[in-house]
């Protein structure tokens, strides 16, 4: 029977990242994953991921995913594709369906790093078609060009909700409301806001009560929750869809392992049904190893380093690298990955209330239940700061670990330190010159250029903008404040695109200056 | 050790009863209500008698739709519900597939 | 924690007595050691509820299922056990499998069973989906099949309607005599339950916990293994099996298919959690798909194993222990308790209950092996 040093099964962040330094290590790999494409999850993610600059932060997860395949195509490690692992049975060994036929391997060791699914709610009306989950709709968009609809509903306020509304509306959808049924934002604030000044209305404390339509979605009707999770009367609304997006969690694919015989648990920290592993990730059989999204639910920041560790400790398994070595070399990746569950989103802050940022700034209220940072909230925060000339302004409120921008800025304006969930702040000391380059890297879209005094009673505001068309200079529109409601009236007087940008463009519009704390986002004047 | 003599609340018949909860058998919320106090207390009794999660997508979409409702008339928490095993084939696989698995395979 | 009679096991077997015995009102106390009701053989079986290829020690307990039980079933039990009566083809297509079928055919009517040898064509007018391979079969008409999960928590549902106390993961690992009769059950967190009667009916378990009251009953434990299908459209109802055993099976009510399996390599699993083999599934696809064609298309969503208790002379254990008094064997059932399990658990509780059997049992005493 074939036999590989290593089989890895799912080519996602974790299994793509423990090939490679399997691989690296002088081991024979092969990786198998279902899909026609490789990459998991991060062929649809086209953000940019937060993070340390070590670790890919303001790169766009599927320029990673291309990194990865490039890196692992070069160590010789084997991708197949269309590969469903359909067994993984004593002694190692799986049964992969390939084409029209199954074929049986062995691997000295196995990494199982399968990801996740998607959960549903139920609700009148969940089963028909147009209501889909969040996922689904950003593979439609991002792999498959298709729009899963023209007007959609999203339910769900963490990351995955956020990221997607934002790629829906990048698509083209009209995203008519967020709701979740938690009281509070889930996910990054920061992702939040850019959906919100868009316009999107947030809909805390809410859920679904019904799906309508005959034979597909035409409308959904949303209403306020209790204490106890129940409807209260009299507060329904109603909003024409075709789309409903649910975004109400993952759960860990985690099949394989329990067939396999890996020892269980149902941890709810994990989010679910998940192989014991050790600080390595080798599950309870010796050899089988698991990483990502399989073994717990975390961003893909943490499933590349966990499969980093799984790859390593493989290695040193089977003789390729000395227990020494494979000590140190997982400490420093398992450094990098305590530096990644930091903050107010760490995994052990699941549930607890936080009150104020690690600095001692009360958190945003009105970011966590509408969705933006109201204006009476904002100037608490230390990267909001007031200066003569063109500044940045960086609405970052929470502690979470990502640090691009303090390196972003040639002039050395921003500021985080060395403890990577700090919240920026801007030294008042240093010219910034408006080159953008702060703005242009902040995966959150929240750091703003403010020149609050042009001298003939204008400011000019420099934002992030990544939609299409993109404006031109000259154009003429309104200016939207964070809640998404109309500011003023606008003019592009410059939109700024660079390599440097990946994508991301500088818009700078031109708003009467009192409006200089209240305009961040533009909207062209639709034709009359 | 399950006592299954152990007393439940009694069963009250819900406006959602007739919810489609396990979408690829076509099983409501109510039959999985009523599955219970029939004394089905695990998620695998309520698979055997019920046939949730056997279906094409193999309880991806239901399984933790099920355990919540089980364990609501159950009134326990969720994650003390072990789930039921997983098997191979982890995709449906047509039988002409899974036949050919030796080597005489086409190249 | 006391009851007239404590049932060792909750399958099939022990589900079935307790409800026969709570429904005579008797105080009946059911253990099972896994977290699961039904959770050995009993769900995990292929459903046949055959006569033809039986043993004929066995005969005149699924002749008495067939007769007097099974069509009342789903009554009985207020569940759909999807009893299905449309005959048994047990298939062939050398002169070897010829001789193993006509060897069949004429011990079973010999035993007063209507079961006959066919010719290939006279199958395919029985089954169209049968391919020209088939060039012989056995045919036993009143042979059918039933849905064995529903089958195994319907008898549980009903016993535990009707007032029977049922424990799951209490498992017994020793019985103590009191006094000159069995009267107790030892679990292994230390809890002791007591009776007048024990049934013992835990599969290949059984051989540890009567050891503890010093009978041993030879058996072994041996892994089966089966797949079932997606739903499709009605195809056919019977019960089907090949002369070589590579595979048996039928399609259910629901439309999915279920087949069991034969690797040859049963009797070598490791011990511990039944875990499927790599290999069994794709070579009984290639027997199933040889003698039905049509059915390559269908996708297989599932697959398991399961032990059964091999007892050395291949038919089981069913009987009082008159040197053990209080003690009542249920065990062995070497893969074929399935469709007897109704009759057995009638006469379980008859004998628990010191009345004559429906049926002679003398041919399944415990002591037949000395």
């Amino acid at each position: 029977m074939k036999r590989y040093d290593m089989i890895v099964i799912g080519a996602g962040p974790a299994g793509l990242s423990a090939a490679i330094e399997a691989a690296k290590r002088g081991m024979q790999v092969v990786v198998y994953d279902e899909n026609a494409k490789p990459g998991g999850q991060l062929f649809k993610q086209i953000h940019k991921f937060f993070g340390s600059k070590e670790h890919k932060a303001k790169i766009r997860g599927f320029h990673i995913g291309e990194e990865l395949l490039a890196e692992a195509s070069a160590l010789g490690v084997q991708v197949v594709l269309n590969a469903i692992v359909i067994g993984l049975f004593p002694e190692k060994e799986i049964t992969v369906k390939i084409d029209s036929h199954v074929e049986h391997i062995k691997g000295d060791t196995i990494l199982i790093a399968t990801g996740a699914s998607e959960n549903m709610v139920t609700f009148p009306g969940w089963t028909l078609p147009g209501v889909i989950g969040a996922g689904a709709a950003q593979t439609m968009m991002n792999l498959h060009g298709t729009l899963p609809g023209k007007r959609v509903l999203m339910l769900g306020s963490g990351n995955v909700g956020l990221v997607v509304s934002f790629q829906l509306m990048q698509a083209g959808c009209e995203v008519v409301a967020l709701a979740d049924a938690a009281p509070r934002v889930g996910g990054y604030g920061v992702h939040a806001a850019k959906i919100a000044r868009c316009g999107v209305p947030f809909y805390l404390s809410h859920t679904i009560v019904s799906a309508e339509g005959e034979d597909c979605v035409t409308g959904v009707t949303i209403g306020e929750v209790d204490a106890s999770w129940q409807i209260i009367p009299g507060t329904e609304k109603h909003f024409d869809v075709d789309t409903i997006c649910l975004a109400v969690g993952l759960s860990p694919m985690s099949k394989l392992c329990d067939m396999a015989g890996c020892a269980m648990e149902d941890n709810p920290g994990k989010a679910g049904f998940v192989p014991v592993v050790n600080a390595y990730g080798e599950t309870s059989i010796p050899g089988i190893y698991a990483a990502g999204d399989v073994s717990g639910i975390e961003e893909a920041s943490s499933a590349m380093i966990e499969g980093r560790i799984a790859g390593i400790a493989a290695a040193a398994r089977l003789g390729f690298i000395s227990q020494e070595e494979c000590k140190a070399q997982a400490a420093q990746q398992e450094e990098a990955l305590s530096g990644l569950r930091q903050g107010m989103f760490a995994p052990g802050m699941r549930g607890k209330k936080i009150t104020e940022t690690e600095e001692g700034v009360a958190i945003s209220e009105n970011l966590l239940r509408h969705g933006f940072v109201a204006e009476d909230e904002i100037e608490r925060f230390p990267g909001v700061t007031h200066n003569i000339g063109v500044h940045p302004v960086i609405e970052c409120t929470q502690n979470i670990p990502c640090n691009p921008c303090q390196d972003a800025c040639p002039k050395h304006c921003i500021r985080i330190g060395s403890n990577i969930t700090a919240l920026p702040s801007v030294n008042p000391e240093q010219r910034c010159t408006g080159c953008g380059m702060c703005v242009a890297s902040c995966s959150g879209q929240a750091i703003f250029l403010v020149n609050e005094d042009c001298g003939d009673g204008t400011a000019e505001i420099t934002l992030p903008y990544e939609f299409l068309p993109l404006p031109e200079k000259g154009n003429k529109g309104i200016a939207l404040g964070r809640d998404g409601k109309t500011v003023c009236s606008a003019e592009v007087v410059q939109v700024r695109s660079a390599k440097a940008f990946d994508c991301t463009h500088l818009l700078t519009m031109k708003v009467p200056k009192e409006f200089a704390g209240k305009a961040r986002f533009f909207r062209k004047e639709e034709q009359a | 050790m399950n006592d299954r003599n152990r007393k439940l609340k009694p069963f009250v018949p819900q406006p959602d009863d007739d919810l489609i909860v396990c979408r690829c058998e076509e099983i409501t919320k109510g039959e999985i209500r009523r599955a219970v106090h029939d004394g089905m207390f695990t998620l695998t009794e309520i698979r055997r008698y019920l046939r949730t999660g056997m279906g094409l997508c193999q309880g991806q979409t239901c399984t933790k739709l099920v355990k919540g409702i089980v364990a609501r008339e159950l009134g326990v928490r969720p994650d003390i519900l072990e789930p039921s095993t997983g098997r191979a084939p982890m995709r449906p696989i047509a039988m002409e597939v899974l036949a050919k698995d030796r080597e005489e395979k086409a190249t | 924690m006391n009851a007239e009679v404590i049932i060792v096991g909750g399958g099939i077997i022990g589900c079935a007595a307790a409800y026969h015995l709570a429904k005579n009102g008797v105080s009946v106390l059911l253990l099972e050691s896994s977290e699961n009701i039904g959770d050995g053989g009993s769900t995990r079986n292929g459903g046949g509820v055959r006569q033809s290829g039986r043993d004929p020690r066995e005969l005149p307990l699924i002749m008495y299922a067939i007769q007097n039980i099974w069509p009342k079933l789903s009554d009985m039990l207020d569940t759909n056990v999807e009893y299905c009566q449309h005959g048994n083809l047990r298939l062939g297509s050398t002169p070897q499998h010829k001789a193993i079928l006509e060897g069949l055919t004429s011990r079973a009517a010999a035993c007063g069973l209507d079961v006959r040898m066919i010719s290939g064509d006279e199958a395919r007018q029985l089954n169209p989906y049968l391919s020209e391979e088939v060039s012989c079969a056995s045919w036993c008409p009143t042979d059918g099949h039933a849905n064995p999960l529903m089958a195994t928590m319907g008898y549980y549902k009903m016993a535990r309607r009707l007032g029977a106390h049922i424990i799951s993961g209490e498992k017994v690992v020793e019985l103590r005599k009191i006094k000159g009769a069995v009267r107790q059950a030892v679990t292994v967190s230390g809890n002791v339950y007591e009776g007048d009667t024990i049934i013992l009916a835990a599969g290949y378990e059984s051989r540890f916990i009567a050891s503890t009251v010093g009978i041993d009953i030879p058996m072994q434990p041996v892994l089966l293994e089966t797949l079932v299908t997606e739903a499709v459209a009605p195809m056919f109802w019977q019960m089907l099996g090949t002369a070589d055993a590579d595979f048996y099976g039928h399609q259910t009510e629901h439309g999915s298919f279920v087949f069991g399996l034969n690797s040859g390599l049963e009797p070598y699993a490791k011990p511990g959690k039944p875990l499927s083999t790599s290999i069994a599934a794709s070579a009984a696809c290639r027997g199933i798909m040889r003698y039905f064609p049509s059915l390559s298309k269908i996708k297989v969503v599932r697959s398991w194993a399961g032990w059964m208790d091999s007892c050395a002379d291949h038919v089981p254990v069913i009987s009082k222990v008159e040197e053990v008094p209080g003690l009542i064997l249920a065990c062995g059932f070497t893969g074929h308790g399935f469709g007897i399990a109704p009759a057995v658990g009638l006469v379980l509780s008859q004998l628990a209950m010191g009345q004559e059997t429906a049926v002679d049992l003398s041919a399944l005493r415990y002591d037949r092996f000395q």
